[in-house]
């Protein structure tokens, strides 16, 4: 028998996927729903970092990440609304094609969750920078700030970001 | 899923960058930077995330990334917490909406930026590394093993199974689908058609809109389109070598060698005509461009317009 604590992804599959599934299906009341996410939570699980152990609680990990998926995609959605009614005000000719369209949702994505849990105004001074293109110089002066404060603020973003992506 | 790299480490990178876009950066620092780069594996990996992030924002058109984002409620009293419970409240439909995506790629599960490649283990063990700016689906239950490549190229090892698995391991492209068993080999997806190289073991390449399909051998290559398959050719192996994050050229074409190297690099990178047909044999580093095009640059008749810019050009000297 091996312990808990040394629980191989393949007996914590066996073990824990029904479970999971059957526990996704209640809160989500659709059952394919459910069988997605419990795939995607066991992926997931897989894709953390090799030699992290499962812990003393298995399943409390499994719902753990199962909840953070289904933020996620919450998180995705809001994205994914923003992005179209952006572009319902754009000129035709400025839409990205399908093609181009998913890079760039998934680029506003990653963006959205590096940027998520700053500060306004860090955030604000971020974007003009990353997006707008403005200089420090521009950006302390629409700010009305030092251009100390544009340098701490752009030194906490690009943090949150190395950190998060 | 990501390595972790020393906070440290990641707040001297955030203090790099700001001294890059501070407008006030000196030769002197881009040397510093440098140098600080090569310091460990893990300086080296917090540089390229930074860089992955500037090519987040750099892949999106300004107007839109600017008006997306303020669209995107800043909740901020909504915790974890609360974010949850108003998804569960809005329940079945909610979730029906986020699995039809009108767009595929949308449930990729995995995405890498141009430049990065990726590792992982699947649950039998089977290994993939994922290729610059590719993405792909793992789709994986008791029945089937399946990769959709959606975009850009893999390889697979799959495993060395005691028990020989009855699932069957199957790599699908818009063009079709390539089957193995216990093999190590790589798909490549592209406009027109896909490309297979096998390294060991066996592939069967099976077009979407074609009846029979051919299998490929250990040191074959070949390609597939969607309804018809090209003849067997004898492995490239500079075709194979990404997996080493080199690109070896055994008298390529230069441009073919520079549409290779661009696949790794942000921006623009072109050949001028005269030199297009100039014959390269050598080994050239994935992950530092700019030193594979100063390779090229002592090694042959030719000059780079400009190493930093967005817009590089290979012309004659």
């Amino acid at each position: 028998m091996s312990s808990p604590l040394h629980l191989p992804i393949q007996d914590l599959y066996c073990e824990h996927h029904g479970w999971l599934y059957r526990w996704l299906d209640r809160k989500l009341g659709n059952a394919s729903d459910a069988a997605d996410l419990a795939h995607d939570t066991f992926m997931r699980l897989l894709t953390r970092q090799p030699g992290a152990g499962f812990g003393s609680e298995p399943r409390a990990l499994l719902t753990h990440i199962a909840k953070g998926l289904m933020i996620d995609s919450w998180r995705r959605q809001e994205v994914e609304r923003a992005y179209l009614e952006t572009i319902a005000h754009l000129p035709e000719q400025e839409v990205p094609s399908p093609e181009t369209r998913w890079l760039i949702l998934e680029a506003l994505y990653r963006i959205e969750a590096m940027l998520r849990d700053l500060p306004e105004k860090t955030r604000q001074a971020f974007l003009m920078s990353q997006i707008d293109g403005l200089t420090y110089a521009q950006i302390a002066e629409q700010l009305q700030v030092s251009l100390v404060s544009v340098k701490r603020y752009m030194r906490d973003a690009f943090l949150a970001c190395l950190s998060v992506a | 899923m990501n390595p972790s790299i020393d906070p440290l480490i990641l707040g001297e990178a955030a203090d790099w960058m700001v001294q890059l876009q501070s407008g006030s950066a000196t030769d002197e620092d881009r040397r510093a930077i440098a140098q600080w780069q090569g310091r460990s594996a893990q300086h080296a990996q917090a540089w390229q995330r930074a860089q992955a992030i500037l090519g987040d924002f750099d892949s999106v058109p300004a107007a839109i990334a600017g008006d997306t984002l303020k669209r995107i409620g800043r909740k901020k009293s909504l915790g974890r917490r609360q974010a949850l419970g108003l998804l569960l409240l809005a329940g079945p439909a909610t979730w029906l909406a986020y699995r039809q995506k009108p767009w595929q790629s949308w449930t990729a599960d995995q995405h890498t930026a141009t430049g990065e490649q990726r590792s992982l283990t699947l649950p039998d063990g089977t290994r993939l590394l994922i290729n610059t700016a590719s993405s792909l689906n793992i789709v994986f239950t008791d029945q089937v093993r399946r990769i959709e490549l959606l975009q850009g190229e893999v390889m697979i090892t799959t495993a060395k199974d005691p028990a020989p698995s009855h699932r069957p391991f199957i790599v699908q492209t818009r063009h079709g689908t390539a089957r193995a068993l216990g093999t190590h080999f790589s798909v490549r997806v592209g406009e027109q058609s896909s490309r297979v190289a096998v390294l060991d073991g066996a592939v069967e390449m099976l077009p979407a809109h074609a009846n029979r399909g051919l299998t490929l051998k250990a040191g074959e290559q070949g390609a597939f389109s969607g309804d018809s398959v090209a003849p067997v050719q004898p492995l490239d192996i500079g075709a194979t070598t990404w997996e080493n994050g080199m690109l070896l050229a055994q008298r390529m074409r230069l441009a073919d060698l520079l549409d290779e190297l661009g696949r790794y690099r942000r921006g623009v990178l072109r050949c001028h005509a005269s030199v297009a047909a100039l014959t390269v044999s050598g080994a050239f580093p994935l992950r530092d461009t700019d030193a594979s095009l100063r390779l090229l640059q002592e090694t042959l008749p030719v000059k780079i317009s400009s190493l930093t810019g967005y817009w590089v050009t290979v012309e004659p000297r």
